[in-house]
This record gives C-alpha cells, structure tokens and sequence, in this order.
C-alpha cells in the first residue's frame, strides 16, 4: 500500500531549526500540497522524506515501513527535482530508462515502458535528444516520465513547475494531475505558488518557519483558515485583515471597534466567549456586498484606486484612518473613485481570530 | 556588431594590401627563412623580429578597418611564441640539413643526409633506434602510472570532507619540488648501502638489495620517481572535472537507484573526460623529454637511455650538433603524430556523445 | 519516538549531510594515503634539519622526536638550524671562515623572475585565448596545434640557437632575456587551458552586456573573466611550478646577477668535490619549496572552484 507518514518530524541545521514536529499522513492515491513562502521548510521536509536529508527526530514512514535509516536508493520513491537533474550526456530516452536498470528487466521490456510512458506525455519525438537539446516544457515531462516510469512507494514533486512560463504551467498542472490520477500513489508536491496547490491537491499543508500551520482539503483552508497566516496567504486578492477592538457579543453580533468606526459583525457564535480585546477580522474581497446607506452593520470606506480585471473590479478602498480594504465587485457595479461605500460583509465569510493569531470557531 | 567574421571581405592571399595579414605572415615566415639560412645569427636575428612586426603591424591594420579584434588580442603571443621558439627551430631544423659540429668552424650543405645516417645508420643507428624505443616504454609506462594514481587521488578527494584543504596541499607538494633535489633524494632512497628501500627491504629479507641493477629495477625506480612527483598534476585536472558535477544529478541517481559502476560512467565521466584527455596530452608531451631523471639515477646505464639524454650526448659531449638536430626532428615528428591521434580521437567522442 | 541519528554520525564519522560530503571516517583515510604520498618530501625536509654527520648513518635516522618512544632510539636525531644558515653563510674554501653565498640573491631572482613571467604569461596568454574563442578563424585548430608543438622539443635542441640568439642581441644574462623566453614557455599551456574555459562561457551574457551598450573591453573585463577564476588559478599554479623548477635554460641563460636557485643548488651542492652535500642540499630545497607551497595553499580555493571543461555541452 502506498501510503506516506511523517510524525514529529524535526530538522535542525547546527543553530537554524527547519522542519520541527511536522506531522503529516498521505494515503494512497491522494496528492498532498506542502504550501509555504520560501525558507518555511517545506523543501527540507520533502528531502527528509525522500531520504536526502537525514531527520534529526522523528519518523518518516513510507508503505508502512520505518525508513529514517535507510539511504534514498532503497526507498523505492521517485521524484521529480525544481532543476530537473537531467543526466545531461544520456538522451531523453536513457534518462527515462535509468530508474528501470534496477530491476533487471530485458531491454524488450525497457524500450516498451519508456515508449509507453513516452506517449502519455508527449515525449515519443525527441526520446534520442540530449537534454541541452529539448525546450524547458520537454525537460519537465521527461522529468516526470523518469518518475512514473517505475513502481515507486510514492511520489515527490520538489517545485515542479517553478520554472515554466504561465501558459506551460497552466497545460502542463492538468497534464500533472491527470498522469497523478490514474496511478494511485501517494503523493507530496512542494510548492510556493497557491493556484498549483488549490488546483492540483486533494489537501494541502501550509507550513511557515519550520511548522504546519493547516492541513486541509482546498476548499477547507480557503473557507476555514486555522490563523491569520494562512488566511494571508491562501486567496488572490488578498484577505482583508482588520486590526479591532473586541467590545463584546450581543444579539447573534459582535461588537468591534476599528478605524473610529464602531461595527456590528454576525460571526461566529464561538466568538461569544472571547473576552474583550484585540482581535484580527477577517474578510475576503469577494465576500462584501455594497448597501447604499450607512448603518450599524456596515464598514465605511472611501473608493481609492478601481481596478478592472475583467469580469470583476477591483477597488482599493481607504477607511477614515488610512486602513487599505480590498472589494472586489461584479463589473456592472460602478463606482467612482471619492465615493464612498458601505459594506456589509457575509457572516459566513467574516472569520474572526483571537489576538494570538488562531481563528475563533466552534 | 562586433564580432563580424572575417570572412567576409577578407582579402585574399595574394592582394597586396595593408590589412592582409596572411600575406604578411607567407612572407615573413619566407624572408625569416631566407635570412636565417644564409645569413650569420646577429643579422639574421634582427629581420626575423622585423619580419614579427610586420605581421603585428598587418593585424593592427585589419583590427582598425576591418574591427577584426581577434588579431590584435592573439598578436602579443603569437609574436612573443614567434620570436622565441620559431626563430630556435628553424634554426636547428635548417641545421640538421648541414654537417655542423660545434667544435668546428666549417658548415657543409648535406642536404637529407643526416636523417638518412639517423635512421640507417648501422653505426650511429643502433643507440638511437635503442633511445627511441626506451623512450617509448618510458612514455607509456609513467602516463599510465600518473594517470592512474592521479586519477585514484582526485577520487579520494573528490567528497567534501574536513581537513581536506590541508591534505590537499601534501599531495601536491611533490609537483613543487625541483628535479635535482627530488632526483638526488631519490638516488639516496635507492642507494644499496645508505638507502631507506635497501635497508627496509634488506631487514625483511637476506643478501643485499640493489634496485638499480638491472634494466627492469632501474626501469621501475625512474618510473615510479617521475609517476610520483607528476600524478598529482593528473589529480589536480580530474578534481576540477569532478567537483563541477552538480549534486542534484548525484541526489537524482540515488533515487534512481542507479549502481556505482553505472553512475560512475553515465554521469561522472562525462565531466572529466576533456580534463583527461587534457592532462594526457601534456604529461605525454613531457614523457617524451624525460632525461634528468634518467641522468640523475642512472646516468643512462642498465639500458635506460632515453632520446633526450641521447640528444644531450650527442650534441655536448660528441659534438654532433647536426645529427642531434636531425634527430630531435625525426623525434618531433613521431610526437605530432601521437599528438594529432589524440586530439583526432577526443574530438570524436565529443561530437559522439 | 526514535532519534535517527546514526552511530557512526554520532561519533562523527560519517557525514549527516547529504549524499556527496564525507566525514572523519573519510579523512582518517585520505590522511593517512596523504601522508604517505608525502613521505619522500618529509624526509628531504627532516634531512634539512639534521646535523650533518647524521646525513648518511645507517641505520638511517628518520625522525626530529621520539614520539613519545613509539620510535626506537637509534632512529632519532635532534633537530638544528644550523643548515639554513650554512644555506646564506657558509665556508667556501678550505680552512676559511664563513663567507655569504649570495643566495638571498638567488631567492630573489627566483622569485622576480618566475612570477613576472607567469604573470606575463598569464596576461597575454589569457587575452589570446580570447581572441582564439571569441573569434574563431578557419585554421583555429592548426594555429593552436602549432602553439602547442613549440612545447614538444627537448630543450637541448633549441638551447644553442637560443644561446647565439641572446648573445647575439645582448640578452645573455639579463632579466628581460630569461623572462621573455619563460613567458614563452608557459604560453602553450595558458593559451590551451584559458581557451577551454572560454568555449564553456554560454554568450547569452555577454550578448546582453553589449546590447546594454558596453564596450567590448568592459565585457571581457566585467562579465567574462569573473567567471574564469578558476582557469586563471589553474593555470598560474601550473606556470609557477613548471617555471620555479626549470634549470637548464637557467643554467645557460643567467649570468651571476640573475642565478636563479635551481642553478646555483645545483652548483653549491656538486662542487666541492666531497660529494653531495645532503644537509645543505634540503635545507635549500626546504626553503626553496617555501613560495610555491604558500602561492598554492592559497589559490587551492579557486582552483577547486569547478568549471566545466567543454566537456558537456549545456
């Protein structure tokens, strides 16, 4: 069974701590995201996985087996590097061949897997070139092809498409997920860019500075954020993070203060047992509706800055303080940069967390 | 812009024009010829330089109308190699078509005469025919040790491990060391009675140990001297070969699960091969004028003498400057053969690959 | 839960870093392969660090300490100075009083010429091999072959028509004459080895370089040479040692002002007539070896630096 477990797992590079007590468990078939800015550790858990670091504590347990001790070679994983790490002097059709050497298999056999795995992804042409001689998109697949190849554990994806331009990433994400989905392994994809998260994973782990913040499916660390980090960071245009006052929660509605402006948020009813305070509120661009009057419910801003992106506007609004709020409207809704807008935000999208970060929810 | 082939407009060989420098180097080479033959050294010296800034001047020409930059960056050491090798060897090369022997003042023409007493000579012939050969099992013989040891030390130091820039630099040291000093030392290691391998070996077992007493021993005491002060120049070239492999091919390979033996030729010998191709070339070079070691150790005797001492022989002690240059050419001759081989076959197997 | 640090990392013999590095276990190796490889250079430097009746004893005596008894007695001597001195101050004549050599002399002409004419070498070998890379011509390999065949002849063949060439202009004995041949010497193997690390350079670079507007000067200056470092070390090592060492072009060459050492050991040491003077001898070379092990200790870093030799195409 193809199955991925890390538990408790710790890095520590002389003084620098990498990766500490990351917990994490991939099923078979499923696709795992590690999510993270640069330096979150995320690459150093997948290299502990796959064996090129070595865990300082913890295990790393792949098929059910502990394989903390064991060199790479034995593991039985495949994995696809950020810089491909094409054998540069053999040709696309011996790079995907190596991995199957290991096995003993006659070149019959060989000729007739690597042409098999050739067609899924394109490659049948140019499998007699040298790598030096193939675009970027082709190095990628024949990447990918060396690792599904053969019959590993597990998969690994190290930052598979950072070095595409968009238009590759975006043909090459479905091809990905296609090739993924018809093999039934578990699989970790490192990655600091959202969109191939959202789009590629079953679930994904958001970590920063060495710690998982979130594990969950993509719609859940969208709708459901554990803390403000992850509620920054999944999500383009940015969430709106609002610095509050907690006043108190009376009739099904919190009272914040903010910006000199004194709101009433219908949030989540675990927000009753807050003591009052400093919170962070929540709230998506897309998650306001505009009211044409001033009330108790509603947020208070001046248009700044409109930005049309097509099928949506964009308005970068300003609240009497100077606080940035972020609207993103239909394009039939005008409106004129001075004016001022009312905004009630949707009480299922108003997420509210606590002054040490963690969201309040029951 | 900048880099317009000179192709394109280039004069051809024989216009008459200030820029053409192939015409300018025809002639020199011709006039320094002419002037080196015939004329006495002193004056002969002076027209072959003149003859260099001709050459210079046509390049600086071609370099301004044509911004054909390539001259005027090659001519400083094409006119420095020009004035102190060429002018040397065409002198001994038009030498060893005259009888000439430094102890006399006469010069005759004699035309082929001197190749033909080199090769055939029944008198003369055997030493050289016997210089040749030795030489050629001296070349074959320390290459292959110094690339084989080389090549085993660049190995070693190939991971990163601590201490390794200290024990680097021992390694190297034998390189450092001037000839006489390490010849000398050597003929004490070897020495019979005050030597450390006689005085080891003659403790283990009975009679006394003499390595330099016949050809094979002799033959192995050069050897494994001039192996160990130059394989570490071998080690030096292979080490840069191997740490410009990228550690993600080496992490890729693991997964892989690919073997030693595999990874090894697929992946690592790839990298080195043009260095080694590199240090063969120039350790072959300078196999073939291997004779201070041999002066120093054997002073030529057991049968261990090599063309270069031969020549050195000849040439001071018997007098016989032409012969010795008619025979440094036939020499020359045979190293550019072996030479062009090499490079013909290495750049085979870069287009290959 | 299970640390999974191994034994051997734990003591620190093997290496937790990833696949390529080593750890002690590797030195403890190296080391010891290390050392042997040295051996014939320990004992010339020990020999230089004798007393001089000790030179030639049988048994012969190996080592300056005991260490601590592991080596028996008759094995060991007591280390002295006395041989670097006799190196700058020494009794000439029979029943004479110490009289300076003139090898500080010697050591300084080593030095000035060997590094100039590297350095010289260096220079125009290096813009050379640009030229050569950069701008191709049709017979490129017949030229570079040629360059490399004026290394090929023994040096006896080509030392009498150097000789009269010297004597003949008035070189015989300067400076400027033995540098400008050396610098000749070293440019075969500069020009070859810069060259190929010129091929490997990929244009893109500097094609942008030039298409921001810089001159061609400032490319090769800024953009190109950077990036050949290591080339350049390689190489300035190699001319060092080869030029360091030579001795018969010196021998012939150089007059009394301009002795380089390997000339004048060789002179110090066989003359006398009571045969080779071993102490004196390593003391020399000891001292001798002293500039080239610095200049090569330093530059080790850029040497290792790693550049590709053409052999892989990108």
């Amino acid at each position: 069974m193809s199955t991925i477990e890390i538990r408790k797992i710790t890095k520590i590079f002389g003084d620098f701590t990498a990766v500490k007590d990351a917990d994490l468990s991939v099923a078979a078939g499923e696709v795992v995201c590690l999510l993270g800015p640069s330096g979150c550790g995320k690459t150093t858990t997948l290299r502990m996985i796959a064996g090129l670091e070595r865990a300082t504590a913890g295990d790393v347990i792949i098929a059910g087996q502990r394989m903390n001790d064991l060199p790479p070679e034995k593991r039985n994983i495949a994995m696809v590097f950020q810089f491909y790490a094409l054998y540069p002097a053999l040709t696309v059709g011996q790079n995907i061949a190596m991995p199957l050497h290991h096995e003993g298999i006659g070149s019959a056999e060989t000729a007739a897997r690597v042409n098999k795995v050739a067609d899924i992804l394109h490659l049948r042409e140019v499998l007699d070139r040298l790598p030096g001689q193939v675009s970027e998109g082709e190095k990628q697949r024949v990447a990918v092809a060396r690792a599904i190849v053969r019959d590993p554990n597990c998969f690994l994806f190290d930052e598979p498409l950072s070095r595409l331009d968009v238009e590759l990433r975006h043909s090459m994400r479905g091809q990905i997920k296609g090739v993924l989905s018809n093999l039934s392994k578990a699989t970790v994809i490192v990655t600091h860019d959202q969109l191939e998260a959202l789009t590629m994973a079953d679930r994904i782990a958001i970590m920063r500075d060495g710690l998982i913040e979130q594990v969950g499916s993509p719609h859940d660390v969208f709708a459901k954020p554990a803390n403000v980090f992850v509620a920054s960071f999944i999500g383009t245009p940015q969430m709106n993070l609002i610095q509050a006052q907690f006043k108190g929660y009376s009739n099904g509605k919190a009272k914040v203060a903010f910006d000199e402006q004194d709101v009433d948020l219908s949030v989540n009813p675990a927000v009753a047992g807050l003591k009052p305070g400093k919170l962070t509120v929540g709230i998506r661009p897309r998650a306001f509706s505009v009211v044409p009057s001033d009330t108790r419910d509603t947020i208070d801003a001046v248009a700044e800055l409109i930005e049309p992106m097509g099928a949506e506007t964009l308005i970068h609004a300003r609240t009497k303080t100077g606080s940035d709020i972020r609207v993103v409207v239909p394009r039939d809704k005008r409106v004129k940069t001075g004016e001022a807008l009312h905004l009630v935000p949707d009480p299922a999208q108003t997420h509210v967390f606590a002054d040490n970060g963690k969201a309040v929810r029951a | 812009m900048s880099v317009t082939p000179a192709t394109q407009s280039a004069p051809t060989l024989f216009d008459i024009s200030a820029d053409n420098w192939r015409l300018a180097i025809v002639v020199g080479l011709v006039i320094s010829v002419l002037a080196v033959v015939t004329l006495p050294v002193s004056i002969s010296f002076w027209i072959v330089g003149a003859m260099a800034a001709l050459v210079a001047a046509a390049f600086v020409v071609n370099a301004y109308r044509r911004r054909y930059y390539g001259g005027l960056l090659v001519a400083p050491a094409i006119a420095v190699l020009f004035v102190m090798n060429i002018f040397p060897l065409l002198w001994s090369l038009g030498l060893s078509f005259f009888a000439y022997q430094s102890n006399q003042q006469t010069i005759r023409f004699v035309g082929l005469n001197n190749y033909i007493k080199v090769l055939t000579n029944d008198l003369a012939a055997p030493a050289n025919w016997n210089a040749l050969i030795n030489t050629a099992m001296f070349v074959v013989l320390t290459v292959s040790a110094q690339m084989l040891v080389g090549f085993l030390l660049a190995m070693l130091f190939a991971k990163q491990f601590p201490l390794r820039k200290y024990l680097l630099i021992l390694v190297l040291t034998p390189m450092m060391l001037s000839v006489v000093a390490s010849g000398v030392f050597f003929t004490y290691y070897y020495d019979p009675t005050f030597g450390i391998l006689s005085y080891i070996i003659n403790s283990l077992g009975d009679g006394q140990f003499i390595l330099m007493s016949n050809k094979a021993g002799a033959v192995a005491g050069i050897v494994f001297a001039d192996a160990w002060m130059w394989s570490p120049f071998v080690m030096l070239l292979v080490l840069a070969g191997l740490v410009s492999v990228p550690k993600y091919l080496y992490e890729a390979a693991a997964i892989d699960r690919v073997s030693a033996w595999r990874r090894f030729w697929t992946i690592t010998f790839p990298y080195i091969r043009g260095l080694l191709m590199l240090a063969l070339l120039f350790r072959t070079i300078e196999a073939f004028k291997l004779a201070d070691l041999v002066i120093l150790l054997t002073k030529g005797g057991n049968d261990t003498m090599t063309i270069s001492y031969h020549l050195i022989r000849i040439a001071n002690e018997q007098n016989k400057t032409s012969e010795g240059a008619a025979i440094s050419y036939v020499m020359l001759f045979m190293v550019i053969v072996l030479t062009n081989l090499y490079l013909y076959l290495a750049n085979r197997r870069n287009q290959g690959a | 839960m299970s640390s999974s640090v191994s034994f051997w990392e734990r003591i620190g013999l093997r290496s937790n870093g990833g696949v390529g590095d080593a750890g002690w276990g590797r030195t403890l190796v190296v080391a010891i392969v290390s050392l042997i490889y040295f051996l014939p250079v320990l004992f010339i430097i020990f020999t230089a660090i004798k007393p001089q009746a000790l030179a030639l004893s049988v048994p012969p005596t190996l080592s300056p300490t005991s260490l601590f008894g592991l080596i028996p007695e008759q094995f060991v001597f007591t280390p002295t100075l006395e041989n670097f001195g006799s190196v700058f101050s020494r009794i000439m004549t029979v029943g004479g009083s110490p009289e300076p050599t003139g090898f500080d002399r010697f050591f300084f002409n080593s030095i000035v010429i060997a590094s100039v004419s590297v350095l010289l070498a260096l220079i125009i070998g290096t813009l050379a091999a640009y030229g050569f890379s950069r701008y191709p011509l049709k017979g490129n390999d017949t030229y570079l072959f040629i360059i490399l065949t004026t290394r090929m002849l023994p040096a006896i063949v080509v030392i009498i028509p150097v000789i009269l060439m010297f004597r003949a202009v008035g070189l015989s004995g300067s400076y400027f004459g033995i540098i400008m041949l050396y610098t000749a010497f070293n440019l075969a193997f500069t020009i070859w080895m810069m060259k190929s690390f010129f091929d490997e350079l990929s244009p893109d670079v500097e094609d942008a370089a030039r298409i921001d507007g810089s001159s061609e000067v400032k490319v090769f200056f800024k953009i190109c040479l950077p990036q050949v470092i290591a080339g350049l070390a390689a190489t300035f090592v190699f001319g060092l040692i080869l030029t360091w060492n030579e001795f018969l072009f010196a021998l012939l060459l150089t007059g009394p002002d301009t002795r380089t050492v390997p000339v004048a050991m060789n002179q110090a040491v066989s003359s006398g007539g009571r045969g080779t003077d071993w102490t004196l001898l390593a003391a020399i070379e000891t001292l001798f070896l002293i500039p080239v092990f610095l200049v090569t200790f330093f530059l080790q870093e850029h040497l290792l630096r790693g550049v590709t030799f053409g052999t892989v195409r990108k």
